[in-house]
């Protein structure tokens, strides 16, 4: 019982060991900008970045976690973006319109994968190395090896709009009313069934620490200009793949078949549809990332997307997420990106010289998973 | 000096609590073959373990006396050195070398700096292969491009290339067909008379007989006799192998048999990587409700391979049809999805690798086929999983803390329960069971036993694989013996012997077996309820 519970304090002590490591980041390039990086206009612009790399994640850390690996995420994010330029500027296709068009794409470029990596068999990490050519050379015989500018204004909105403060506040009200009442139902079902409660302290401490950072962040935000549409998806997709992989069947079928894939099919579940579903998801969320990405650029580039997909798969492993697959979180995932965007925005303010930056973000990598597999391996 | 080559004195050694063999004496001297007879689990490959140094000194009790001298090794390195060379049952050729590459694999003939004298090796390896009298073998050609036979002998060349004093063979028939096991024999004999010590490891007795001088038998890790071999006839051999009582493991059978619901119609499997080889072949069988198969053979024999392609989970070919209660199936078109929903469920033998998800807790394993029942739209009702889970833990005693603990941190006695419970959910009208109580202790076998019967008597169908006799014939009214991939005998179980089955498993040259012999013919099952 004693091993059990030194696990689940190691876990959540992983989790608070990677929001440590975010405030030491943090702290560190505070102290070299003298203050710049926290500035709430630094910090929306850095929320700003990482959403890209986060919804991928969010699209990757379920790939993973089915025991799969998707590298062609960044081409084909590259080639959906460049798709919603083209029809924008080219076609003048209304908005709505062309975001159906566009997820509709990645829907049927995942699908497409999926089928490749689970009926025929293709390991994954094939196809993925496969489509990541493939996609950028249709991206650039789409665009013709030019910039696809500019963008409609109701399309850019999607990228560098703010929502009005107002909406931040009651926002931020209605997630911590969530969190109270996700956390008093827990507690009255585990008093049903008669679990062992943690200590009330316990749950009113992490409420009340969910809702100073809440309002750290809404604060933040509008004290700039609100909070992003870009971080507002974000959230939403946060909130939605956890609910995802927690409570609903598919989820659980996702754990299962990277855990022990044999077992599962043995068990009568379809693996290859949880596979095949599992990469429509991601080119889904391939789709989002892209017409973020056009958005925020207001143009569709060529090169979008480049190595987007080697930022993503970073995030989830840094984020906890088993290389066998089986085990992982979305909310991992996201501080995963948050330490990846947080490099990356602190060196670019640093005038870091880009092969640094690299080596550092590669660096940090290797040593987040060297950190993750020794304590895993002591189970 | 003594005249022995080999004494191994009193070894007795421990799994964390089990002992595994307790006390065995085994004395060989050079040139001398010794046939080492048991039941699957007898502790024969343990001791082969012990002797080869896969176990270190000091893992076990006992001495080791080699050429007189206690036997100082710690690895399989020592052990090969002094000239003890085990070949294991599966072979260890990697496929892609040459055969001259397999043979000096370790023990490379090299040229300065590293490099490979291929014209040294290629000579010394074609000068072994003529010594095994295979003077056609070309040394050169990747060992994939040879048969089983052949490959049994590239290992053999291995291991003279080693100056091996005593060859260990565990198995080494159980891939060959009749003529390449001739052969082997013969390669056999000549090695004795060149003054090589064997243990020859089989479950085919009548080889044991025809190769060895003298033959040994354990049972239960104990050491039963010695005896030189021109005392002893094969059945002499299985009444040493067997002598167990059957005690009050098993529970009284009380259920009702009633008509035929499952049907399995002329089902052959052909092996996934070589397609030419049948592992099972043209088996039919009928089970009535509430009736318990049990289905026995030696490992290999097929019968995995048997009820795996009944399930639908077979990796290689298979033909053949199943019938459930007027449904009738493809064999070849099977997957474990259609067998589940169909009222065919299955327990895989390896539980590690077929049974447990060990990144679920023990309640999310349990519930692994049945998810769908608790979503509503999608979304788990985790109150009625919970409470379903809390009910099949009662059910079957499932012995665990919380079921929220990862599974890997029960006993293997307790996850087997877990995949039982996962299977029962289905409600299955057949319940398949394959090796049920592998690597569990004796209170969760008794446990499973219990509760087999319980489904019984509530109608459910069972067919169990076992590897054990006592439990075939303890929970059994029928018994299916599987030999070589054929059926090899059915019979009803009254008055059953283990001796009756092990020699229908056994026998090479018999015919088909029925219950005619030795008890009731097995179209007689209807009398057989009537009997009781």
């Amino acid at each position: 019982m004693t091993s059990i519970n030194l696990k689940q304090l190691f876990r959540q002590y992983k989790i608070m060991a990677l929001l440590i490591a975010i405030a030491l980041i943090w702290a560190f390039f505070s102290w070299k900008t003298e203050g710049g990086f926290v500035t709430p206009r630094n910090l929306s612009n850095l929320l700003r970045q990482m959403s890209i790399t986060g919804i991928l994640a969010c699209g990757m850390v379920l790939v993973i976690i089915a025991g799969e690996i998707d590298l062609s995420v960044g081409s084909m994010l590259g080639l959906l973006g460049g798709v919603a330029a083209v029809l924008d500027v080219t076609h003048h296709m209304p908005l709505a319109l062309n975001l159906l068009l566009v997820l509709l794409m990645g829907l049927a470029l995942g699908l497409f994968n999926g089928y490749l990596t689970a009926y025929m068999r293709i390991p994954s990490f094939i196809v993925g190395l496969g489509g990541m050519l493939a996609f950028r050379g249709i991206l650039l015989g789409v665009t013709g090896g030019l910039t696809i500018a500019p963008v409609s204004s109701d399309l850019v909105y999607l990228g560098q709009g703010y929502l009005p403060p107002q909406f931040g506040i009651v926002l931020g009200i209605g997630l911590f009313a969530l969190a109270l009442v996700l956390s008093w139902r827990r507690r009255s079902n585990r008093q049903q069934h008669g679990l062992p409660l943690p200590p009330v302290w316990r749950d009113a401490v992490r409420v009340l620490l969910i809702g100073a950072v809440l309002l750290a962040f809404v604060r933040t935000l509008n004290t700039y200009d609100g909070i992003p549409v870009p971080v507002l998806l974000l959230l939403a997709l946060l909130g939605l793949f956890s609910y995802l992989t927690t409570q609903t069947v598919f989820g659980r079928r996702i754990y299962s078949v990277g855990s022990n894939m044999e077992a599962t099919r043995l068990s009568g579940v379809n693996v290859q549809a949880v596979k095949l579903w599992v990469f429509g998801i991601m080119g889904v969320m391939c789709a989002l990332a892209g017409l973020v990405n056009t958005a925020r650029l207001a143009a569709g580039s060529p090169s979008a997307g480049n190595m987007g997909e080697l930022d993503a798969i970073a995030a989830c492993f840094i984020g906890g997420t088993s290389m066998r697959g089986g085990y992982g979180t979305v909310y991992g995932a996201l501080i995963g990106a948050l330490v990846m965007a947080s490099l990356d925005n602190g060196m670019s303010m640093l005038d870091v010289d880009t092969y640094w930056q690299m080596i550092v973000k590669g660096g940090i990598l290797m040593l987040a998973v060297w950190v993750d597999v020794s304590t895993r391996a002591s189970r | 000096m003594s005249d022995y080559l080999l004494e191994m004195q009193g070894i007795v050694k421990d799994f964390g609590g089990v002992r595994a063999l307790d006390g065995i004496d085994i004395k060989l001297k050079a040139g001398e073959c010794l046939g080492l007879c048991g039941e699957n689990g007898a502790g024969k490959s343990t001791l082969m373990k012990v002797l080869s140094g896969v176990y270190p000194r000091g893992s076990w009790q006992g001495e080791i006396l080699w050429q007189g001298q206690p036997l100082q090794s710690q690895s399989v390195r020592d052990t090969e050195a002094a000239g003890i060379i085990i070949i294991h049952q599966e072979l260890m050729l990697v496929q892609q070398l040459s055969v001259a590459e397999n043979i000096f694999m370790g023990h490379e003939i090299t040229l300065a700096g590293g490099r490979m004298n291929y014209p040294a090796m290629y000579k010394r390896a074609g000068e072994l292969m003529r010594e095994l009298k295979m003077p056609d073998m070309n040394v050169a050609l990747p060992v994939m491009q040879y048969g089983g036979g052949h490959q049994q002998l590239v290992e053999i060349a291995k291991a003279l290339n080693k100056q091996a004093k005593l060859l260990i063979l565990d198995e080494p028939s159980s891939s060959l067909t009749a003529s390449e096991i001739a052969v082997l024999l013969d390669i056999i004999r000549d090695l004795k008379a060149k003054g090589v010590a064997c243990v020859y490891i089989s479950h085919k007795l009548d080889e044991v007989a025809a190769v060895c001088d003298t033959v040994a038998v354990i049972r239960d890790g104990r050491h039963i006799a010695t005896t030189p071999m021109h005392d002893m006839n094969v059945d002499q051999i299985i009444t040493q192998m067997v002598g167990r009582e059957i005690t009050a493991m098993y529970p009284d059978q009380e259920h009702d048999i009633g008509e035929v619901m499952f049907e399995a119609r002329n089902v052959s499997c052909y092996d996934a990587d070589n397609p030419g080889r049948k592992r099972v072949d043209d088996i039919s069988f009928t089970l009535r409700r509430g009736e318990i198969l049990g289905v026995a053979g030696l490992v290999g024999a097929g019968r995995t391979e048997l009820v795996s392609a009944l399930f639908g989970a077979y990796p290689g070919r298979c033909e053949g049809e199943v019938w459930l209660e007027g449904v009738q199936r493809k064999v070849g078109s099977g997957t474990p999805l259609k067998s589940i929903r169909m009222g065919l469920c299955m327990v895989p033998e390896d539980r590690k690798q077929h049974g447990i998800v060990p990144d679920l807790n023990v309640g999310q394993n349990i519930t692994l086929t049945v998810l769908q029942d608790f979503s509503h739209h999608g979304r788990i009702d985790a109150e009625a999983e919970l409470k379903t889970i809390q009910g099949e833990i009662g059910r079957l005693q499932l012995k665990t803390a919380s079921p929220f603990l990862p599974i890997t941190s029960l006993s293997g006695g307790n996850q087997q329960k877990a995949v039982l419970a996962k299977m029962l959910l289905a409600r299955p009208k057949v319940l398949i069971l394959d090796e049920p109580t592998r690597g569990v202790d004796v209170g969760a076998k008794a446990e499973i036993y219990r509760l087999m019967a319980e489904l019984a008597r509530q109608g459910v169908a069972i067919i169990m694989v076992s590897s054990e006799l006592a439990e075939v014939l303890g929970v059994s009214d029928r018994v299916l013996v599987i030999g070589e991939g054929k059926l090899r005998g059915n019979f009803v179980n009254q008055d059953l012997s283990q001796e009756t089955v092990l020699a229908a498993a056994i026998d090479q040259s018999s015919q088909y077996l029925t219950s005619q012999r030795t008890a009731q013919p097995e179209n007689a099952a209807g009398n057989h309820q009537e009997s009781q």
